[in-house]
């Protein structure tokens, strides 16, 4: 909340210039400087993954979204509660595979369905793994009350999935 | 992305006949549109199709066949996850579910957090079920709700509670209640939705067959005490429920009690009485008078035989012992019950094949006119022992007739439309294709063989090491070494590695046929058979470390020497020779004598002297035939000292003057 407070006086002049006599404002905005993007770190060491090394800008262009879904298109139904479910999901999603997911969990909604996807280590057994698919599954499917599926892929090692260190 | 590859491929005449077959208004309007000026007859607007709301699903999912290279869809798409041998298929998919059973553990553990409404309409299943107890306040309705769900155990604790409080219950609805008590036997199901389990669970034959499982005394009876005056339904219902459940003695007491009182039965208890007329009377005889008497009182009654007649009077006369009365009495049944009009299913077929294909009977082709019955016909299930004909049908292609075009011909069948889903769970799966690739590497040349081979190995069916067996055994009588190292990796992923018989065979099939170099294509050859021994060798020292499950003997050593030398690793073979050297104690037998002539011979040219005095003096020590052996080295090397002496104390002073 930080950049808010800063832009708090900056508000205030656009607001009073709007309302004086109206104008353009043309600078920056501030809060597109910040969010999706990560800090150099002195040693150079954060592993960053392919979706964490491009910011939000390339979105569409170098990498995709993390959540696919009709809700914010013009009529869309439930914009707010699936933003909120999309938290829960990804949240679920990291605590129950807990210190497995080494990518973004990707959420696509289509009619009814919800297909969440995310890259898993292979640190536990498959038999393992295939229970934790059943049990996310169906008690996603019990939240959200409707289909849920898992679409999972493996990786070897949690190195595999870094792309640069920063 | 699928659906249009599909179409593109098609010719056109067909596209529109596949359109056709599913969407069919769109398409003529469409075409109808294209060309008006062709036609002067005024333009006809075709009558609406109903449509069900998943027929366009269905249409669909017609277009896309099983993928032979991808695992079944219930696994996932990974290859960390994709199961490799039959006990992985049956661990991964039961773990899927049994993560399905925690998580509807929780939603009724915490009942509390699941009772939100999403959906529009509520969906009933994602909501946690209701829980009854002593207190619970129920009434008539919540029972009624029970039944139609099938809910044994909540319904008969509510209908205790009724009874408890005195609130009187219809006749109806204890009717009902009776039908899903003695359904059940009193018994909770196994849920409709763990279809893995159902897929999986052992077919538990011995069970079946024998003992009674009906609970005797229990609610069902007094249910069935309670109805005054005993309704037809009421003596229905008890009938069948001590039919089903094998309590064979008070089921036919009660169909006479009912006939005596003059109680009209319908056809279905009629057929339920017929089915265990194996467990009231002892010979064939007797069934079948029996069976015959009961089906004159059906007649009597001008009740209507139906399907389940059918198959459970050729049920009855599967159970005789004496051939000929079972044939005979199959003959004179079918062609009454065709003019009654009777389709017979699946189940019918199966009956047929048990009763005419027996192990010690006369060789029957009756499966021939059945397939040329049923050929490119699409069944549905109407019985419950539809499921056993294809694994039956297959067995008799196998071990009755040994009839390779049958066996395709049954298999064509059992790829007919929708026929696959009578295929039954996983056992019948596996009987069938046991049966089928154990034919066809029987038959086949080992070519055609090994093309069904890819197709159906590993996703659809992994074989067991019998059949393993069977595909080793023809591959050395057709000589098809090249297939050897792909059978052995497919061995080490499927964990037959410790089967002794396998590994000998894998070794003797690459001994004995030593590949020619001069063909480009057996080129590799040596090299791949050197790395399948040096794996197996391997693999072998491993699994005696930890399991003792198997262990060496020297002939098995000595093929794996010789396949060494052969691929030319004479590092590794001379460590296996160590390996026999140092143990020989302990390893069971010695290597074959060709064995330690091409050890000695890759030696000489290897130029390591020491080496091949070693396998001369373990040839000595064994009492093996060493005079050609030491003749090789004389001839080979030019020994010094120390190595001549040694040579002469092996075998003496008088094979070198000579």
């Amino acid at each position: 909340m930080n950049f808010l407070k800063k832009l708090v006086p900056q508000v205030a002049l656009a607001e009073a210039q709007l309302l004086s006599r109206s104008s353009i404002h043309t600078s920056a905005v501030c809060c597109r400087v910040q969010s999706g993007r990560y800090r150099i770190t002195t040693k150079r060491n954060r592993p960053l993954t392919y979706e964490m090394a491009n910011p939000p800008h390339f979105i569409g262009h170098r990498k995709s979204w993390n959540s696919w879904n009709t809700s914010t298109l013009e009529d869309g139904l439930r914009p707010s509660q699936t933003a909120i479910e999309d938290v829960f999901i990804r949240k679920f999603m990291t605590g129950t595979w807990h210190a497995l997911v080494c990518s973004e969990v990707i959420i696509k909604r289509q009619h009814n369905t919800i297909r969440i996807a995310a890259l898993i280590r292979q640190a536990i057994t498959p038999r393992k793994m295939y229970f934790l698919i059943g049990y996310t599954e169906e008690l996603l499917s019990y939240w959200m009350q409707c289909p849920v599926t898992l679409e999972l892929q493996t990786v070897g090692d949690k190195n595999d999935v870094i792309f640069k260190y920063i | 992305m699928f659906l249009s590859r599909h179409l593109r491929l098609l010719p056109r005449a067909s596209i529109a006949r596949s359109l056709g077959s599913s969407g069919a208004h769109y398409t003529t309007a469409a075409s109808s549109n294209a060309a008006p000026a062709e036609e002067d007859s005024p333009f006809e607007i075709p009558n609406r199709i109903e449509r069900t709301p998943t027929d366009i699903l269905q249409a669909l999912a017609g277009t896309v066949g099983r993928d032979h290279t991808a695992p079944h869809y219930k696994f996932h798409d990974d290859p960390f996850l994709i199961p490799m041998s039959n006990a992985a298929k049956r661990t991964y998919a039961m773990s899927k579910e049994s993560g399905r059973k925690a998580a509807k553990w929780i939603k009724e553990e915490h009942r509390e957090l699941f009772l939100h409404q999403e959906a529009q309409p509520a969906v009933e299943k994602f909501a946690p079920s209701m829980v009854y107890t002593e207190n619970s306040e129920v009434d008539e309705s919540s029972l009624q709700q029970l039944i139609a769900q099938s809910e044994v155990k909540d319904a008969v604790l509510v209908y205790n509670l009724l009874e408890q409080k005195g609130s009187p219950i219809s006749a109806d609805l204890k009717q009902s209640l009776l039908e899903l008590v003695c359904f059940h036997n009193n018994q909770e199901p196994l849920p409709e939705e763990y279809i893995e389990e159902r897929w999986f669970i052992q077919n538990n034959r011995r069970r079946d067959r024998h003992g009674k499982t009906w609970k005797d005394g229990d609610l069902a009876e007094k249910l069935y005490a309670e109805i005054e005056p005993k309704t037809p339904q009421a003596y229905a219902s008890l009938i069948r429920g001590m039919a089903k459940y094998l309590q064979c003695e008070r089921a036919y007491a009660l169909l006479q009690e009912a006939g005596e009182k003059q109680i009209q039965l319908d056809t279905n208890t009629f057929n339920s009485i017929i089915e265990i007329v194996s467990y009231l009377k002892d010979t064939a005889e007797q069934r079948w008078q029996l069976c015959t008497e009961l089906l004159q009182e059906m007649s009597q009654q001008k009740l209507r035989p139906n399907l389940g007649t059918l198959n459970a009077v050729l049920q009855c006369i599967s159970t005789f012992g004496n051939f000929k009365l079972a044939r005979s009495s199959a003959l004179q049944v079918l062609p009454e019950f065709k003019q009654l009009g009777v389709n017979p299913s699946l189940g019918t077929y199966y009956y047929l094949l048990i009763i005419f294909c027996r192990e010690r009977g006369p060789v029957s082709h009756v499966i021939v006119d059945i397939l040329n019955d049923i050929a490119g016909k699409e069944f549905q299930i109407e019985h419950p022992k539809d499921t056993y004909f294809f694994a039956t049908a297959m067995d008799v292609c196998r071990n009755h007739l040994n009839d390779k075009s049958l066996a395709k011909k049954v298999d064509e069948l059992l790829h007919t439309g929708k026929n696959y889903d009578l295929v039954g769970d996983s056992f019948k799966e596996s009987v069938y294709y046991r049966n089928y690739l154990a034919l066809l590497c029987q038959t086949e040349s080992i070519e055609d063989f090994m093309l069904t081979y890819d197709l159906l190995v590993p996703n659809i069916y992994i074989p067991e090491p019998g059949i393993m067996e069977e595909i080793l055994r023809a591959i050395e009588i057709n000589n098809a070494v090249e297939h050897v190292p792909r059978i052995w990796s497919d061995m080490v992923v499927f964990d037959h590695t410790h089967r002794e018989s396998l590994l000998l065979s894998v070794l003797r099939i690459m001994v004995d046929n030593k590949p020619n170099a001069e063909l480009p294509a057996q080129q590799q050859l040596p090299e791949q058979c050197a790395k399948v021994a040096l794996d197996m060798y391997e693999r072998v020292e491993e699994a005696m470390k930890r399991l003792r499950k198997v262990s060496f003997t020297g002939q098995m050593l000595g093929n794996i020497l010789t396949l060494l030398v052969r691929g030319g690793n004479f590092e590794k073979a001379s460590e296996v020779f160590a390996h026999i050297d140092k143990n020989q104690h302990r390893i069971p037998g010695t290597p074959a004598e060709s064995a330690l002539h091409e050890y000695v011979e890759a030696s000489v040219q290897e130029k390591s002297p020491s080496q091949a005095l070693a396998a001369l003096q373990y040839a000595v020590e064994n009492n093996m035939e060493s005079s050609a052996l030491a003749k090789l080295i004389h001839e080979g090397f030019t020994l010094n000292e120390t190595h001549l002496a040694k040579l002469k104390t092996l075998v003496g002073e008088s094979f070198l003057d000579k």
